[in-house]
């Protein structure tokens, strides 16, 4: 028999998801998938930007910075926002409250104004620096901002709220029994939790720590303000690419391998770890 | 509750950190009143010269209003088709439904100066550089994945046979949408919808690439000044944007303790 | 109220599929209009899905749903004006009682004075006048079972679908909702198709029960036929308890009568001689007598020995162990012949017309 479209639900559910996958597909899609195939075509069909890559020392420099510097602020990150979220965890409820929204805040900052501020702090003539002078610490200004130093702090700083919220929202699914139960029979605090939070807390952290590395190595805001132009990581370099060298080709193929990484680790993570339960939610 | 592991010493150095996040935050409202020519804490007392400054400048003030208009504008766009989508996805609850989900949360991995490449060849194409159009469309695309995951968890929790009973007694589709369905979402569409104005509002990346005389935003005035005249009306600016922020914040947080986590 | 006589229902051969599983196969049922009538079954059975397609919710994959002569298979849900009443209640948490009554009005455009006089009234029938500005969560189970009742009947629809209505009550709770139910409907006079894996409801409410097994109808009668005639082994162990007895039948001489054997005894079942052979009989641990001494004058006696029992209150259940098999007879404990004690010797005896033969569907 004949079956109107409100008799199949599934088909009346299609029509809800199609304005929100048509704007998706042509104003997102559209775009990311031009990304790949100018890659590939310019300046000459071929897989010549990519063939340039093997052999431009700087681009690869580049690559490696970037991944180095988003693995160092991963793990800084990481392991600052362990030590909030388990705070956080074994604390009272209002302390739990508190530090949640001490969490909350710089998060939704606006990374320009948290940037901004880490300007207003580093600079030679900056904050941090007048401080030290004033208290006779030292005697010429530290040169912190625009280096490898800065970008890092900025990095840390960016990434650290991720990671407190991330974890807790893990931390939250173990059973803290567990722990009193440890304690019960004989062990030591630092003992208990190491031999039994730890371990369980370890698919969260690593989920965590990757989903945070991807994010870093993609960063463009940060690097730029706080690299000084001496620092350059992967997102600005290819930005500098377009905008200064118009060299189209080199840039998109970068921007595909960026996204190739990214792929690559986030379908790896996705093998060894529920993705979902890292999330803490849904 | 239970005991942690150097009872005392953990929970000092948490606030430690907590402290590292929020100083650099704080330290901006000072400099936004200081008496001082130049970017510094205030020296002999407080002015509010460079505030005056900001809301007499030309340039800001359009840049504040093409922020909220842009931001309004993207934000109805996402926050309509991410509910309906995720209202969707909920109600098909099959293969597809998964795949469309996995598909609405690319934005929020890929990195943003990839999405803003494309974005500017093609637009060049189209004739959509440094337009409004243009950035509304971005951001609505960018600001999507949020409506839909606020939406979708505040539907785990919103009964199926509550859509079955309105249509059992007499509603149309829309009927049941508009009286049943999105009244018991508005949570989850509320604070999709601050998520969403937040990610438009902060957007610098893809404007840097695809505006230029016309559309200036807030972010993108702020990056200007940053690198080109360092002042303290960006202070002002900042602690403006801070307190934008503490108060969008209220709501969500009276909601739901768990936030969408940005990768 | 309607003056005319309500429209039977009927289900024609309808079906519906899941992936390779046929939910419902094959179904035809006729509802009588202005009945109680009761989908019974295990969970799983089916039993649901058919209410479902009755609703309009579930499309069937074959046959089709007629109320009166209309065809009502391709109406949508929302134009078949069908009460329901969901497992769950399903009450809108976003409205007060009153405009929850009222919602299936107001989608049908009337005004609002007009709205809430005929809520009020609803809610006055179902005695729960006053509540019209609480919220559903401020209400108990019960209270709320009753808005939805309400709900679903004020917009006066030909018939009233219950799907599971009382399962998240107490047992108290529910056996007062039960008359109640039952009296509503027949004040109203309409149709009530009620879905329930609760024997005891199905039993005290409807005035038909459909047995649904496996996607299929085990039997459909009135209440006490099938309780007292069971047509197979699973409408036997379903409905209230059983002992089943398996035999080989043979004609006796006496017409009416058949022959079988347990162990050494001769016993005797009413029947046909056309039902001899191998068979299966159920018999009800109610209806069988048991006693310290050999009954004089019962065709049916088995000698036994005691190896459990327990006070369930009214009655007290024991286990007998017979040349027939384990055996479960229960017998009112209020002036009891005596109390059975475990290894003590019985004799068990019934009547030829207490069993029944039922076809073996174990599968």
């Amino acid at each position: 028999m004949a079956l109107s479209a409100q008799q199949r639900p599934g088909l009346r559910a299609a029509l809800w998801m199609l304005p929100a996958v048509l704007l998706l597909l042509i104003t997102y899609f559209v775009p990311l998938l031009d990304v790949l195939t100018t890659s590939v075509t310019e300046p000459r069909p071929g897989l010549n930007n990519y063939a340039g890559l093997l052999t431009d020392t700087g681009a690869q420099r580049i690559i490696l910075t970037t991944l180095r510097i988003s693995l160092t602020a991963t793990l800084i990150a990481v392991g600052l926002g362990y030590l909030v979220a388990y705070a956080m965890v074994t604390g009272s409820p209002r302390r739990r409250v508190v530090m949640f929204a001490c969490v909350m805040v710089p998060f939704w900052i606006s990374i320009l104004v948290r940037t901004f501020a880490w300007i207003l702090l580093l600079r030679t003539e900056g904050i941090v620096n007048n401080g030290l002078i004033t208290l006779h610490l030292i005697d010429d200004p530290l040169d912190m901002l625009y280096s490898e130093t800065g970008v890092l702090i900025g990095t840390v700083h960016y990434m650290v709220p991720i990671a407190a919220m991330t974890l807790y929202g893990q931390m939250e699914g173990i059973d803290q029994r567990l722990i009193t139960a440890a304690r019960g029979l004989g062990a030591g605090p630092v003992f208990a939790f190491r031999t039994v939070f730890l371990p369980l807390s370890l698919p969260g952290i690593a989920a965590a720590s990757v989903l945070i590395f991807i994010g870093g190595i993609g960063y463009f805001i940060v690097p730029a303000l706080l690299g000084g132009g001496k620092t350059l990581m992967l997102a600005e370099y290819i930005g500098l690419l377009i905008t200064t060298t118009v060299n189209w080709g080199l840039g998109t193929a970068l921007a595909t391998v960026l996204v190739a990484i990214v792929l690559m680790l986030l379908f790896a993570v996705s093998r060894l770890v529920d993705i979902r339960r890292a999330f803490g939610s849904t | 509750m239970v005991v942690a592991p150097k009872r005392r010493v953990l929970p000092v150095l948490a606030w430690v950190v907590l402290l590292f996040l929020l100083l650099p935050c704080i330290l901006v409202v000072p400099v936004s009143l200081t008496d001082t020519d130049y970017l510094a804490m205030p020296e002999q007392g407080l002015s509010l010269r460079w505030w005056h400054t900001l809301f007499a400048s030309p340039e800001w003030m359009v840049a504040l209003g093409q922020s909220l208009g842009i931001g309004l504008a993207a934000t109805a766009i996402a926050v309509s088709a991410g509910t309906l989508c995720a209202i969707g996805c909920w109600r098909a609850r099959n293969r597809w439904s998964a795949l469309v989900r996995a598909l609405i949360l690319v934005p929020m991995i890929v990195p943003t100066v990839v999405y803003a490449l494309g974005l500017f060849r093609v637009y060049a194409k189209v004739g959509l550089l440094d337009s409004f159009t243009g950035v509304i469309l971005a951001h609505a695309a960018l600001a999507l994945p949020y409506p839909v995951l606020t939406v979708g968890a505040a539907l785990t929790n919103f009964d199926p046979r509550l859509e079955q009973a309105a249509r059992n007694l007499g509603a149309s589709g829309w009927q049941v949408l508009r009286l049943v369905t999105l009244p018991n979402l508005k949570a989850g569409i509320l604070s999709g919808a601050i998520f969403a104005f937040v990610v438009s509002w902060d957007e610098l990346v893809v404007v840097l690439f695809i505006a230029g005389r016309r559309v200036h935003t807030l972010p993108r005035q702020i990056w200007s000044g940053i690198r080109e005249n360092l002042d303290p009306t960006i202070a002002a600016v900042a602690t403006l944007l801070i307190a934008v922020t503490l108060l969008a914040l209220i709501p969500v947080l009276r909601g739901s303790r768990t936030a969408p986590k940005e990768a | 109220m309607s003056e005319r006589q309500p429209e039977a229902l009927l289900l024609d051969g309808v079906s519906k599929a899941y992936g390779k599983t046929w939910v419902v196969d094959r179904v035809s049922l006729t509802i009588p209009g202005g009945s109680f009538f009761s989908l019974l079954g295990p969970s799983g059975s089916g039993k649901t899905t058919l209410l479902m397609m009755i609703a309009g919710f579930v499309t069937p994959d074959g046959g089709s749903v007629r109320l009166g002569g209309r065809d009502l298979t391709p109406v949508p849900a929302e134009k078949r004006n069908f009460g329901m009443v969901f497992q769950g209640y399903a009450l809108f948490p976003n409205m007060t009682v009153g405009e929850n009554v009222a919602f299936s009005l107001r989608v049908r455009g009337l005004g609002r004075a007009e709205r809430d006089a005929r809520a009020r009234a609803a809610l006055d029938t179902v005695h729960l006048g006053g509540f019209e500005d609480r919220f559903p969560k401020q209400l108990s189970g019960g209270q709320q079972q009753r808005v939805a009742l309400a709900r679903a009947l004020v917009f006066e629809p030909a018939v009233l679908l219950l799907d599971e209505p009382l399962s998240a009550l107490d047992k108290k709770l529910r056996e007062g909702l039960q008359a109640e139910l039952r009296e509503v409907q027949r004040r109203i006079g309409k149709t009530f198709v009620c879905v329930t894996h609760d024997q005891d409801e199905a039993l005290s409410m409807s005035d038909r029960i459909a047995i649904v097994r496996g996607g299929r109808i085990a039997q459909e009668g009135e209440p006490d036929d099938l309780f007292e005639n069971p047509a197979s082994h699973f409408v036997a162990d379903f409905l209230g308890e059983s002992n089943f007895l398996a035999g080989d039948l043979t004609p006796a001489a006496e017409p009416g009568l058949l022959r079988w054997h347990a162990g050494a005894t001769g016993l005797v079942q009413a029947g046909q001689p056309s039902q001899a052979g191998p068979a299966l009989m159920a018999l009800r641990p109610s209806k069988i007598a048991i006693a310290s001494g050999e009954p004089c004058g019962m065709p049916n006696r088995l000698p036994g020995i005691v190896t459990g029992s327990s006070y369930r209150g009214t009655a007290i259940h024991c286990r007998v162990d017979t040349p027939a098999g384990p055996m479960s007879v229960s017998l009112p404990s209020w002036r009891a012949p005596f109390n059975p004690e475990p290894d003590q010797r019985v004799w068990l005896s019934w009547a030829p017309d207490a069993a029944v033969i039922v076809t073996d569907d174990r599968a």
